[in-house]
């Protein structure tokens, strides 16, 4: 009995205990986050930064959560920008002893020993699908206009053309959050190519507005898109790039920029011959750090940068004496010589030199390199003063990226033309090129100095890749590089591992590319 | 030096202040003679002690003693093997006892989860420290008490950093995710900081290591539970107060082995005239202080106590170390014809850090030894080159400090319902505040020069509340002992920071003390414009639990215990969790009654508890708002709505024993993690954050633990007590989402993209992996082996997971033994403590030597390398590879005190010992670098890859300091 009266007690104590604690309080776990935002805030809200721009504002038009993507691994260490460049005959990070060996990942890129752990390829991936997860999220907001809709399509497919050319066999993603299985390079190519001619009649036929796109970017990327139609699907396509490239010459918004170096220049905003920007900004566009790339660390004090620059890329020798003297984009696009404080007065001194640099230590580019690994001379190659600097520049740079631009326009036309025989027609749009140069004619025309003139004209802007493996060269042999015998395996870069082992327990694992 | 003598001064005068006021207490000599009951043989050495206080003596060889008591005051006699007897001075100026021998030698109560329990009874495997155990010198971090003390507890500290804490862990890695330290619960209060507590106020700390025994725990159980119990008043009635004071002195152990300048130049480094040794340059010899007084008392009804403690720490760089002050509060009074007992707890600590810059250590190996610390005109020398800036100007130039407020207290009452019902309601708070505040000086070329004065300032606070209530209901009915607990559980927790930087100021006076000052307000840029806060969900924790523990015959004995648990972290519909937990065990010698054994004890147990994910949110789609490209919103995590507990599963046998003077543990486990939670890529094609947490995969451990104590080895006075604790243990990922990857960055300048350890299914955990160094190329590079014999050497980081890559496993960051040796020795009123500590069958990849020991050509110009006996003759490149996986083992004379108690009988002071104290006086090791202990967590990841990457001995090491202390403890 007693025993009983005990456990009534327990339970009459239990009981009161919990009308204490207060009915559902005591078993309620719903988790309300206090700093993040949670479905109701998407990628349509506009925002306010946008107006805080520096150098202009973009459009408030709920689009900048997609276009911003764009800034993403176009002008950075890494990303789309190393895989277009890294093992090309124009750009190079050579190991200076204990900086930059990483694993050897540069000598690799360099000596094009590629594999699914290839440098910048997971963020060239990543990245792109990135944005177009943003345009997919976007295309699905009910508010959302036509034309909107057309220039988020011309977006996506850009970002397409980005997976579609370095990695060729990739899931054609068009609603966001749902995965699909991968498609082969030929259905890609089709796709962009359906996409840009189906966003075209709603877009507008002038000048876009700042970051964003018109009928211009779709004619441009289609005029790119069957300039390699031979290569992404075994049938040239050289007239219908011609058409292409005409619709964008002869729509008169776009131009020759009178100054080559004004194409890229910190206050670069709306250069006529910008057709599609990454719209970078000190303020509200980060991600450009061309002077962090290429300088060495004493040349922050030449333009007085908040922080040092890390001595990476430089120029191979070669490319840099393919320009002439008179070329003024020899002068535009590379640092060289020797270097100086603000004043312009007092050399810098690396006091890091290596003993057995002429040079000693007043700090002096000079084009050659003398090795491409374990040694090589931190002074040593020509810099890319192409995306000019500006005094006392922050983190990010300002200089806008053209992601299509009018010059190039005109080249393609070029070798679309040189391609179906008339040399004449090419020659002519070359020779525009040249003449802001301060350069004569190209005449002869022949393929060899069809592909010098892009690499002087277009350095650095992340085609190079692609040009070299359109002129069937990628894996030739030059500075510290062997011919490459498996070039017909690279002229794919292998899905990236992370996304290999990411997908392997989903419904769709991706299938490497072929020879890795 | 003229700190350690104003530091001498002060604690004289101290020593000084209480000598006067010892004359105040009423006190005489009472004296006897100790016996045993089995053969009236005199026992020496018993402990003889003032109840409530912890004043006493011991006897001598032939069993008599001599101590001062008031006439209300009761005396404990203690003594392993015997009985505690307790007797009442009264009148008595003469006390014979006699002791009666405990055959079980078990019956001691400990605090186990919700409760206590008599030892004999626990069928998990629990371990019991007191203060006689702990570890002794300048202590101020609780866990550092029990380094050593406790087999399969590891706990390791590397380097000397005064702010830095150490790493812990029980059983290995019993998680991936957020909690991998062992759960805190002091005084019945869960989740408590170990940073609000005084090593000086604790009594016992009982560690719970199987799972059965922390079950009862359910979530945060996983890592262990770590009981402390605090020291409170007796009720025996009168007031003691009681005195510890310590003075400390720090050196370098050791350094990084840097070139002399001598042999720099030779090597071809620039020189630049002056001769410097950076490493000295920048530390100091570090002089701390300890004080803590506690008053304490009560009577039958009411006890309490209160102490206070004030340290002042330095560390061994120039300027580093804290200062604090603890204050710790505790009453008991019980009511209502002690049905009702009370139980107030509250302590507050302030601590001011100086947190210097660790940094400074690494320019201080680096830096040309050549060059002058300034030039002629006043100056710092600095050298325009990459990541090098004079040591000596980083310390001077820049301010780093900090401030940390905890705060909590606890209220518990106790109502005996009726004779064998008591009910329990236990309420508690914490709260924890930090500030951090950095300026970097304009003048600073290092962090500062190019943003022209650069301000960083942080807070944060945390608060933590605790409500539970049980009640345990025991009887005994026949042959049976029964007891049944059964309550309710809830706790919350809610985090907030704030985060300001900003540059360009117009004096570096100010400090970070006027940040509406700077010019960076109406430069307009985001990045230089720095603001960020945060703050969490309202995290809560409610639970259901109960308990039943039974003996039969006195003998045999059964303990189950649930928990039925839910979290707000988890998916809606994988919020709530079940821990259950059984055990058993036998006192076989109560069966057996062999000769000679004293005890021999069986048990089993099995247990499930959990674990949690760290952050809040991850079952929901979480959006970032981002001022990059013109203001957009992103969506920054996936949410998992399926995520759910990370289960650990742990089976332990143990058996207890007693041979004589021999008295030992043996514990055996295994233990099984599976779900665990872990930060994991998935396809970037469905998901645009890219990661995710998931339950990916399952860890197991199987352990070995053995504990000896020998009591004692006796050559006429000299009393020797040693004990042993070893323990083994190895943990293997036996499943996982991905079969094989390599992880940890080596990192910049050079080594980005090498990843040193593998995580493989099926492999240990901890494996380094990497080429073998073979030899030098003509151009400097390091040549590797062709370990397949295929006449091809693929040794390129990026081939790591290549089936044909030259690559093998190179060692292993986790120990295979650890082991700690203490020794407590006796002789008349002297008391010596040796302890030994070891760790063995860990690597250690040491970055140091990776990075800085090549003769890198243009670097050595104005570099400063690492020289050691491992260097290479002509290696010029850095490159990862076994060269730089060096075997770590150890032994660490961790710490040796000697000790002399006073005669106090003919003054009033109740107690009086002086001792002197030394830390890592001796290390034996083959470790090139700063310190052998093992790097458990990989410094520079953080969440799984942090964990499962033990072995890397990262550059940002503190350098290891030598202490001694010179202490008094007084009790009147």
């Amino acid at each position: 009995m007693r025993n009983i009266k005990n456990m009534k007690n327990l339970l009459a104590y239990s009981l009161v205990t919990a009308l204490f604690v207060g009915g559902s309080a005591c078993t309620n776990l719903d988790e309300e986050l206090q700093d993040r935002f949670t479905a109701d805030f998407k990628p349509s809200n506009q925002g306010v930064g946008n107006k805080d721009n520096v150098n202009k504002a973009q459009p408030s038009d709920g689009l900048q959560g997609a276009f911003s993507k764009v800034l993403d691994g176009t002008a950075g260490n890494g990303g789309f920008f190393a895989v277009q460049e890294g093992g090309t005959d124009e750009a190079v990070i050579t190991q200076k002893g204990g900086d930059w060996y990483d694993g050897g990942l540069y000598i690799r890129m360099h000596h094009h020993e590629f594999s699914p752990q290839t440098w910048g390829i997971n963020d060239a991936w990543s990245q792109s699908y990135g944005g177009i997860f943003q345009c997919n999220t976007l295309l699905d907001v009910a508010t959302t206009t036509a034309p909107q809709k057309a220039q988020l399509r011309v977006l996506r497919a850009y970002f397409y053309w980005r997976l579609m050319d370095v990695f060729g066999n990739i899931p054609l993603v068009v609603k966001a959050g749902v995965d699909v299985p991968q498609s082969t390079r030929a259905q890609a190519y089709a796709f962009i190519e359906s996409e840009l001619l189906a966003a075209i009649p709603d877009l507008s036929p002038g000048k876009q507005e700042y970051g964003r796109v018109s009928q211009g970017a779709a004619y441009a990327l289609l005029a790119r898109l069957y300039l390699n139609a031979q290569v992404y699907t075994g049938t040239a396509q050289y007239q219908k790039c011609i058409d292409a490239a005409d619709k964008v010459i002869n729509s008169g918004v776009y131009s020759l920029s009178p100054s080559y170096s004004a194409i890229f220049d910190p206050k670069n905003v709306e250069n006529v011959e910008h057709i599609f920007v990454a719209p970078f900004d000190e303020s509200t566009g980060g991600g450009a750090v061309w002077p962090m790339m290429t300088l060495h660390y004493p040349s922050q004090l030449t333009w007085k940068f908040q922080s040092q620059p890390w001595n990476g890329f430089s120029t191979l020798e070669d490319f840099y004496n393919s320009y002439e003297d008179a070329d003024k984009r020899k002068k535009a696009n590379f640092i060289v010589g020797p270097q100086f404080d603000l004043s312009g007065e007092i050399q810098l001194l690396d006091l890091a030199y290596d003993k057995g640099d002429p040079d000693g230590a007043g700090l002096n580019y000079t084009p050659k390199i003398n090795m491409l690994y374990p040694n090589a001379s931190r002074q040593a190659g020509a810099r890319f003063g192409k995306f000019s600097f500006k005094v006392g520049q922050k983190n990010d740079a300002d200089n806008d990226f053209p992601l299509l631009r009018y010059s190039e326009v005109l080249l393609n036309k070029a070798e679309a033309a040189f391609r179906l025989g008339d040399a004449g027609t090419a020659v002519t749009l070359i020779d525009q090129l040249r003449t802001r140069a301060g350069v004569g004619t190209i005449a002869p025309l022949t393929e060899g100095k069809l592909l010098a003139e892009r690499g002087r004209e277009l350095f650095v802007e992340a085609l190079r890749r692609t040009d070299l493996i359109r002129f069937g060269v990628y894996g030739n042999a030059w500075w510290e590089k062997q011919v490459d015998p498996k070039a017909d395996v690279h002229i794919l870069m292998a899905i990236p591992i992370e996304q290999m082992q990411a997908s392997a327990s989903t419904a769709f694992p991706l299938k490497q590319n072929p020879g890795y | 030096m003229i700190r350690l003598y104003l530091s001498i001064r002060r604690f004289t005068f101290l020593l000084l202040l209480f000598a006067s006021t010892m004359a105040m207490a009423q006190e005489r000599a009472v004296s006897g003679k100790i016996t045993s009951s089995d053969d009236g043989s005199a026992i020496p050495g018993v402990n003889i002690q003032i109840k409530g206080t912890s004043n006493g003596t011991v006897s001598d060889a032939d069993g008599n003693f001599k101590i001062n008591a008031s006439g209300n005051s009761t005396l404990v006699f203690s003594f392993v093997g015997y009985t505690s007897q307790e007797v009442e001075v009264g009148a008595q100026s003469t006390i014979n006892v006699t002791l009666q021998s405990d055959i079980t030698a078990l019956s001691e109560v400990v605090v186990v989860g919700y409760g206590t329990q008599d030892k004999k009874e626990i069928t998990g495997s629990v371990v019991s420290v007191d203060t006689k155990s702990f570890n002794k010198g300048t202590i101020s971090d609780p866990a550092l008490l029990l380094q050593g003390k406790v087999a399969g507890l590891s706990i390791y500290n590397k380097g000397g950093d005064p702010n830095g804490s150490p790493t812990i862990r029980l059983r290995g890695l019993s998680t991936v995710g957020a909690n991998v330290q062992p759960l805190v619960v002091v005084d019945g209060v869960l989740g408590a900081s170990l940073e609000n507590i005084d090593p000086n106020d604790i009594e016992t700390i009982n560690v719970l290591k199987d799972g059965s025994a922390a079950a009862i725990y359910g979530s945060r159980g996983s890592s262990g539970v770590i009981l402390i119990t605090t020291k409170r008043g007796s009720k025996s009635g009168g007031l003691s107060v009681t005195y510890n004071g310590s003075v400390a002195a720090s050196t370098i152990y050791k350094k990084v082995p840097v070139m002399s300048p001598d042999d720099y130049v030779a090597a071809g480094g620039n020189d630049l005239g002056s001769r410097t040794d950076w490493q000295k340059q920048i530390t100091q010899t570090g002089i701390s202080n300890v004080h803590n007084i506690a008053v304490s008392g009560g009577n039958q009804t009411t006890s309490f106590r209160m102490s206070t403690n004030i340290r002042d720490v330095n560390g061994i760089q120039k300027t580093s170390g804290w200062s604090q002050i603890n204050t710790r509060a505790n009453l008991t009074h019980s009511a209502l014809e002690g049905k009702l007992k009370i139980d107030l707890n509250m302590a507050f600590t302030n601590r001011n850090s100086d947190l210097a810059f660790p940094e400074a250590f690494r320019y201080a190996a680096l830096y040309n030894p050549t060059a002058p610390v300034r030039f002629p005109s006043g100056d710092y020398y600095q050298a325009i080159l990459f990541d090098n800036y004079n040591p000596v100007a980083i310390i001077e130039q820049n301010k780093h400090t900090g401030n940390r407020k905890n705060l909590n207290y606890s209220a518990k009452l106790d109502y005996n319902v009726t004779k064998d019902l008591t009910w329990t309601v236990n309420y508690g708070q914490q709260f924890d505040d930090t500030s951090e505040d950095t300026y970097y000086s304009s003048k600073s070329l290092w962090t500062g020069y190019g943003r022209n004065g650069l301000a960083r300032k942080q807070s944060s606070n945390k608060s933590f509340t605790l409500f539970e209530t049980y009640g345990t209901y025991a009887k005994a009915f026949n042959n049976i002992d029964a007891s049944l607990s059964a309550g309710y559980s809830y706790q919350q927790d809610q985090y907030q920071s704030l985060f300001v930087e900003l540059g360009n100021f117009p004096s570096d006076a100010l400090g970070t003390n006027a940040l509406q000052l700077a010019g960076d307000r109406i430069s307009g840029i985001a990045n230089n414009v720095n603001i960020s806060s945060s703050k969490t969900p309202v995290n809560k924790i409610i639970a259901g639990f109960a308990r039943v523990n039974l003996t039969f015959d006195k003998g045999i004995f059964f303990n189950a215990s649930v928990r039925r648990e839910g979290s707000t972290k988890l998916g809606p519909d994988h919020q709530w969790g079940t821990f259950p937990s059984v055990g058993a065990g036998v006192d076989l010698n109560k069966y057996l009654q062999m000769a000679k054994v004293s005890t021999l004890k069986l048990r089993a147990g099995y247990g499930v508890t959990g674990s949690l994910p760290g952050p809040s949110g991850l079952s929901q789609d979480q959006y970032n708002y981002s001022l990059n490209g013109g203001g957009n919103v992103t969506l920054a995590v996936n949410g998992n709505p399926d995520l759910k507990w990370e289960q650990k599963a742990e089976t332990n046998v143990g058996v207890e024993f007693g041979f004589g003077k021999l008295s030992g543990t043996l514990d055996a486990y295994t233990r099984t993690i599976k779900d665990f939670i872990l930060l994991r890529n998935v396809p970037v094609t469905q998901y645009p954050s890219g990661q995710r947490y998931e339950n990916a995969g399952s860890l197991k451990t199987p352990g070995i633990e053995l504990s000896l104590n020998y009591n004692d080895i006796q050559f006429g006075e000299f009393r020797w007590t040693p004990g042993l604790v070893v323990s083994h243990y190895k943990t293997t990922l036996t499943n996982f989402i991905i079969d094989r990857q390599v992880i940890a960055d080596f990192g910049a300048p050079g080594q980005n993209g090498t990843y040193p350890l593998l995580v493989a299914v099926g492999q240990p955990i901890g494996q380094i992996w990497g080429p073998v160094f073979a030899g030098v190329e003509g151009n400097g590079s390091p040549k590797f082996a062709d370990l397949n014999g295929d006449g091809k050497v693929i040794s390129n980081p990026s081939d790591a997971l290549d089936p044909k890559a030259d690559m093998k496993k190179l060692g292993n960051g986790i120990p295979t033994i650890e082991a700690g040796w203490s020794n407590r020795i006796s002789y008349k009123k002297w008391d010596l403590n040796v302890f030994f500590r070891a760790a063995m069958g860990h690597s250690l990849i040491n970055q140091f030597r990776a990075f800085y020991e090549p003769l890198d050509p243009g670097a050595i110009n104005s570099y400063n390398r690492i020289k050691t006996s491992n260097a290479v003759a002509g290696l010029t490149a850095a490159q990862y590879s076994s060269l730089y996986v060096e075997k770590a083992d150890f032994i660490k004379l961790d710490n040796m005190t000697i000790g002399y108690t006073f005669n106090t009988s003919s003054s009033k002071i109740k107690s009086c010992r002086l001792y002197l104290s030394g830390q890592n006086l001796l290390q034996i090791t083959k470790y090139t670098g700063i310190d052998p202990e093992p790097a458990l967590t990989d410094t520079e990841a953080s969440g799984a890859n942090a964990v499962l990457a033990p072995g890397i001995d990262r550059r940002n090491n503190y350098y290891t300091a030598r202490t001694f202390t010179f202490g008094l403890n007084l009790g009147f």
